[in-house]
């Protein structure tokens, strides 16, 4: 990694850096947030955020927010999950003004250029749907309203209960200004995606605190590789793969009934009603047919590993988002959507889409679903190193209890903490993993000992094995928010830029 | 922290995947079946305390996977069991001709003195829906000399007393090592201590006065 090691010289110089800059300079060097080019300095004021967010509002005057506030042009770049947590400050005035003109730039763009962009990548009838994508989100926090009841895992969480969505809106208008900076966002999105070639990098450091809801299904696509960068490859691209997964489905669906194949099927027509079960959205018979093709097919063209329990979770995230895309949600609430609204069509694309993002997925982390699971027990081994080393003593209090880490982690390895989070928060912290290299093989791991070291405090304040390991496996988030995934990736970022490169260390993973 | 229990015994379930073992295990230890409706990965755990012939009985249970991709994490937890509960549904003949697999893990895996239940899942199925008859799981126990149940997680019925007839059993077999264990707490702790104080007896039982 060519980014400075986070010791205390290089640290200081970089500080020194940002002081002598204070200045706004045009055309100076521009930081990003992204894989390739850390935020390090936001990552430490996250992570202070972090443990005491009030703290960090009233920071010294030569703080990185000031900083950053002079030179907002740069820092545009990159938004926010970083900065949602208090490290910048905006007046509403400013909000309400710059927010006129982005609208104003938008509507102006959108006429033109993206609009036109993307009718030429979608070759499904879609009307209005697109035509929504790209007007200014009429809700001020255009965060997906998907999955407020909660990740698959609640139904076995003990503090989950069913509840009416929380509202997403109101509340928060007037303290943090997230329209300016998430129509910013969508309008360096629009460029990137509607250009003639997506500059891959530059998508994928934006794409890293997040990315805007109406580019989503876009952004996913090309992340994974599954939609090519050239615009104009995009629509045969998508023909060809969709009717390959079309033909796929001809060719072996009916074979789920025969004597080797029985046992696979199944297993995922058990699992299927059980996946996400608090959401409406996933049982409805036609959604049911849809992930068991979806998952027979990946599997018996995977006979590596096959079908795995789990793996019924990771369809979801795909499929909300690529439904999203033809569905009009600011008068939809996606979990109890009613997908007899959609035409057959439609549905098949989300289908084929789905079933070829999830491939893209999977074929990253095999090795967690082969036999004996070696991914999974190189990383529960990999994790309890690295917690070792970022908290000893709260490593030191899981050994002293005898709590294992496979007793806890194997779940958040094999199901990539879905079972752990709200399925909004999934799919925003999936954002990261799509624009990190190996984000669910790699990244995942520093998001876990992220995750564990998060609760520190409180699993040492349980003084049993068996309260600690109920604690773990019911995690209480299922009042998270992206806010809360923000900082789980900001600290699992400084977990990776700390360690991964260290000699000695994570050498499990690297075998 | 007032002494919560005197004694912890081991429990694990094993059985095909969707026989209903979570929802018994749920059903037993929370009296809740609504929110379990999701598939185990790997390995679950609960605990719920009893009071069982006058003695304050903290009951560990592993909750396993049934998927046969699980197996190699699933087995690590066969050798620390004291009693498992090996579960069929009796609306799936697969899964009760399975249960010849789980126990020749449990020969493989167990130990020696592990005591055993066979349980017969979802008897509020209805008569045309059940497709092993009560008498081919009854003979079965009876060739292994282990107790039968017909259980409903849904309905309720038969649930806590399998659990406790394991229970039960568990305690007879290791009767000596309670019985000194009872009397150790008689004669060193005080009737609110700190179960910690017992805890220092060894590092391999999970810091408590669990049964070896």
């Amino acid at each position: 990694m060519s980014a400075p090691g986070l010791n205390n010289d290089s640290k200081k110089n970089k500080r020194t850096f940002w002081k002598r800059n204070t200045e706004k300079v045009p055309g100076s060097i521009k930081p990003v947030y992204g894989a390739k080019h850390p935020p390090t300095e936001a990552v430490i004021q996250a992570s202070l955020a972090n443990t005491d967010q009030s703290k960090n509002r009233n920071k010294r005057p030569d703080s990185f927010a000031d900083f950053d506030h002079s030179t907002s042009d740069a820092w545009d770049d990159a938004e926010d999950d970083l900065m949602l947590m208090g490290t910048r400050k905006l007046s509403i005035e400013e909000t309400i003004e710059s927010n006129n003109d982005e609208l104003h730039n938008i509507a102006n763009e959108n006429s033109t250029n993206f609009q036109g962009a993307k009718s030429k990548n979608i070759d499904v009838p879609m009307s209005s749907s697109h035509h929504k994508a790209f007007q200014p989100p009429s809700s001020p926090v255009p965060s997906p309203n998907v999955g407020s009841m909660g990740g698959p895992g609640v139904g076995i969480r003990q503090t989950a209960v069913i509840e009416a969505p929380k509202p997403v809106t109101a509340i928060r208008i007037p303290n943090i200004p997230v329209p300016d900076r998430e129509l910013s966002k969508l309008h360096k999105f629009g460029q990137i995606l509607s250009g003639p070639i997506t500059d891959l990098d530059e998508l994928r450091k934006l794409s890293w605190s997040g990315i805007p809801k109406p580019v989503r299904p876009s952004a996913w696509k090309i992340l994974l590789g599954y939609l090519p960068t050239n615009i104009d490859r995009r629509t045969l691209t998508l023909e060809r793969k969709r009717s390959e997964y079309f033909s796929f489905i001809d060719q072996y669906f009916d074979t789920r009934h025969e004597t080797i194949h029985r046992d696979t099927y199944r297993q995922i027509h058990i699992d299927i009603p059980r996946t996400n079960p608090l959401m409406p959205l996933f049982h409805q018979p036609k959604v049911h047919q849809i992930f068991e093709r979806i998952l027979y097919i990946w599997s018996i063209r995977h006979p590596a590993s096959g079908y795995v329990q789990g793996m019924n979770d990771l369809v979801t995230p795909f499929f909300v988002v690529f439904l999203s895309e033809y569905v009009d949600d600011s008068g939809e609430n996606l979990d109890i959507y009613d997908v007899n609204k959609l035409s057959d069509d439609i549905l098949k694309c989300i289908e084929a889409d789905s079933f070829w993002c999830m491939t893209k997925l999977l074929d990253g982390i095999q090795d967690n679903y082969t036999f004996a699971q070696p991914g999974i027990q190189l990383k529960v081994n990999a994790l309890r190193e690295l917690v070792q080393r970022i908290d000893g003593p709260l490593h030191s209090h899981l050994e002293k209890h005898n709590v294992e880490y496979l007793q806890f982690s194997f779940r958040w390895m094999n199901n990539l903490i879905m079972r752990e989070i709200p399925l909004k928060c999934t799919i925003r912290l999936w954002d990261t993993y799509m624009s990190e290299g190996d984000g669910f093989a790699n990244f995942h791991l520093y998001v876990c000992a992220s995750l564990l070291v998060h609760w520190s405090d409180k699993i040492r304040r349980n003084r049993d094995f068996h309260s600690i390991l109920l604690f773990l496996q019911n995690l209480p988030t299922k009042d998270w928010d992206n806010e809360q995934i923000g900082v789980l990736v900001a600290e699992a970022y400084r977990w990776k830029f700390m360690f991964a490169d260290a000699p000695n260390h994570l050498n499990l993973i690297k075998k | 922290m007032a002494k919560q229990y005197d004694i912890i015994i081991r429990l694990l379930m094993v059985g095909d995947s969707g026989v209903g073992k979570t929802c018994m295990l749920c059903r037993f230890a929370d009296d809740d079946i609504s929110s379990t409706h999701v598939s185990t990965i790997g390995i679950d755990f609960k605990i719920k305390t009893l009071t069982i012939d006058g003695k304050k009985i903290r009951i560990q249970i592993w909750d396993t996977a049934g998927q046969e991709r699980y197996e190699t994490i699933t087995k690590q937890y066969y050798r620390r069991a004291q009693g498992i509960v090996l579960v069929y549904d009796m609306k799936n003949e697969e899964s009760f001709k399975n249960i010849q697999k789980w126990m020749k893990y449990i020969s493989d895996f167990a130990p020696e003195d592990v005591e055993l239940i066979l349980v017969a899942n979802k008897s509020d199925a209805y008569n045309s829906e059940r497709k092993v008859s009560k008498e081919h799981g009854e003979m079965f126990a009876k060739e292994h000399r282990i107790p039968f149940y017909e259980t409903s997680a849904y309905m309720d019925m038969n649930i806590n007393e399998a659990f406790i007839m394991l229970a039960r059993i568990v305690m007879k077999r290791h009767k000596k090592e309670i019985d000194k264990q009872m009397e150790h707490i008689r004669l060193f702790c005080r009737e609110d201590s700190d179960a910690h104080i017992i805890e220092k007896q060894g590092k391999d039982n999970n810091g408590c006065c669990v049964l070896m």
